[in-house]
């Protein structure tokens, strides 16, 4: 696999225009998650609806494959239930170890990760954002 | 630009890495499109055969317990062990073989002179320098060893080139000052200290310096006489040789006073029920059965390198390095860390390009097979010295050959044309 094809141009779409990236500091729940080893640093805001996420925005810095999925991650959350969210992280964590396979992403807009399941030295890049999620809503 | 007379003959020293190269069954395996771009020597150096039939013959000839039998093979081991020792003791000048310790990696040797020896002469309100570059072997060890005594950790800083900004570490050598520890190359800047000029200053004042040899030992002349130190620390896999095993140096005064990190078979003179002595050194700070395998490769590590000539090594290095920064320079949006001056540098060059994470810059060089480190380099203070988070890091060996300085330039230019903005 060449690297155009890796970081396609959905990936790097996200990383050039980010989603949801703002400001955290007005968000009700925020959480940190940083990987020192590699230089992945972001933070990620929530503010709820209820029992869902009513929005979610992100800040930081971190290399493209961080950037992109904490970028999709807010698009594919919004609205969920908390426990939507749980699942989805599992599920996707399931299926990122799976490193290869037919498996589809758990939804079709982390569909561009697939590119990045045979890299299991990204595995934490992808999965910095969601971890950071997951602790904000379990700590709620 | 450099007086380095071997850099007149470029030919010769092309032929040089290639010939060494052999020498490397794992660079070997890859051939054509494929081949392996080594450049990741300053995290471990690749082994020559000469290292890899060592050890083997250790398994297949020699073994045996060290220091334990009566039989004719035990003394075999015994001797091996300890011609070993001397091997590595010479390389680095040490006046006696029982002056150098086998451990397990220069981190342990490092651990070893906190716990063992500056924690028993450390009071509050001392000082205990290092520098703003450390990796993190020869910076957590003293912080806790400050935290445990009250004693102050001070920080010699870096000017704008990343040199140490020795004329501005003013209390450096005053009355408080109870022990230095410095790189002697930094394992990011590639930046040589002159850690002489330290040394000799300390010394007037009675300090007592460790020197971290990790990145210079057989990379560059290490001399413990003629530069003084009390301590040093280094490790055989950044030399050609095994995992698993490192060294430390010591002046005899110091590591007679050295109390044991490790206790239990081998280092003990007498044990009572509730008591015991410890035997005399080298043996008092080796508990357990040696690693003879690993000491036998550190020495074949040693016998290689002068096989080559620590100058051709340099010489070598220091062209790839020449060449690698002139290029490196030219490319826009870069930034190179450490003193430009191949003179003051060894073959490690850490960069950053402007808007390009150095996690994507190392992914995409992975695809290429050119093997470049990114991250902090476990130097997370000196990364915040930089303003960075991280940097890309390029480190050579004098098996890597020009033809691979253009694979890292074709990879850099791969990366600016994914992630420049259009
Ligand atoms: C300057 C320096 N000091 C200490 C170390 C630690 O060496 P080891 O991991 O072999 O103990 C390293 C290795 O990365 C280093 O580069």
């Amino acid at each position: 696999m060449t690297t155009n094809t890796v970081y396609k141009e959905v990936l790097m779409d996200h990383y050039r225009n980010p989603r949801n990236f703002s400001d955290v500091s007005q968000s009700e729940a925020v959480h940190r998650g940083s990987n020192p080893r590699c230089g992945d640093d972001i933070k990620i805001g929530v503010d709820f609806d209820g029992d869902n996420i009513g929005k979610i925005v992100f800040q930081g810095r971190g290399c493209s494959v961080c950037m992109a999925s904490a970028s999709m991650m807010t698009e594919s959350v919004t609205g969920a239930s908390k426990n939507e969210v749980l699942e989805l992280t599992e599920q996707l964590r399931e299926w990122f170890d799976e490193k290869q396979g037919d498996t589809p992403a758990p939804l079709e807009t982390l569909f561009a990760l697939d590119a990045l399941r045979q890299y299991p030295a990204r595995r934490r890049c992808v999965l910095l954002a969601w971890d950071a999620l997951e602790s904000i809503i379990q700590v709620e | 630009m450099s007086t380095n007379p071997y850099i007149k003959q470029t030919f010769n020293i092309q032929k040089q890495s290639q010939l060494i190269r052999k020498d490397f069954p794992l660079l070997n395996l890859y051939s054509g499109d494929n081949q392996l771009h080594y450049l990741d020597n300053a995290a471990t150096s690749q082994k020559p055969q000469q290292v890899i039939d060592a050890i083997s013959d250790c398994y297949q000839r020699v073994n045996a317990p060290v220091h334990r039998g009566l039989y004719a093979l035990a003394d075999e081991s015994t001797t091996t062990y300890e011609k070993s020792r001397k091997k590595v003791a010479q390389f680095i000048g040490a006046p006696q073989s029982e002056q150098l310790i086998f451990t397990l990696s220069a981190t342990e040797s490092i651990n070893m002179v906190a716990q063992g020896w500056l924690k028993h002469h450390l009071n509050a309100g001392d000082k205990v320098w290092v520098t703003g570059m450390e990796h993190h072997a020869n910076l957590v060890p003293w912080q806790r060893v400050c935290k445990e005594t009250g004693a102050e950790l001070c920080f010699i800083e870096l000017t704008e080139d990343g040199s140490l900004d020795l004329d501005n570490a003013t209390e450096l050598y005053s009355e408080k000052t109870r022990f230095i520890a410095m790189s002697h190359v930094s394992n990011v800047l590639g930046v040589i200290n002159p850690v002489k000029e330290v040394t000799q200053r300390a010394a007037q004042a009675g300090i007592p310096v460790l020197i971290d040899a990790t990145q210079s030992v057989g990379h560059i002349p290490v001399d413990v006489v003629e530069l003084d130190c009390d301590f040093l620390a280094f490790s055989a896999h950044k030399m050609y040789g095994p995992t698993g095993i490192g060294a430390l140096y010591g002046k005899a005064d110091k590591l007679a006073t050295m109390e044991p990190m490790l206790l239990g078979g081998g280092m003990v003179d007498e044990v009572g029920d509730y008591e015991s002595s410890w035997a005399s050194l080298p043996s008092k700070l080796e508990a357990g059965s040696p690693n003879l395998a690993g000491a036998i490769g550190f020495a074949s590590a040693v016998d290689y390198i002068e096989s080559i000539g620590l100058q051709t090594i340099e010489s070598i290095v220091s062209e790839l390095t020449e060449k690698a920064l002139f290029a490196l320079s030219n490319i826009n949006g870069i930034k190179i860390y450490g003193p430009l001056d191949s003179e003051r540098r060894e073959g490690i060059i850490s960069f950053n390009l402007d808007g390009i994470h150095p996690h994507d810059i190392a992914q995409i060089a992975g695809e290429s097979n050119v093997a470049i480190r990114s991250g902090h380099h476990c130097c997370q203070p000196l990364m915040r010295r930089l303003g960075e988070v991280a940097t890309v890091r390029a480190s050579f060996a004098p098996y890597n050959i020009e033809e691979e300085i253009n694979a890292l330039l074709e990879v850099i230019e791969t990366a600016q044309s994914i992630f420049m903005p259009r």
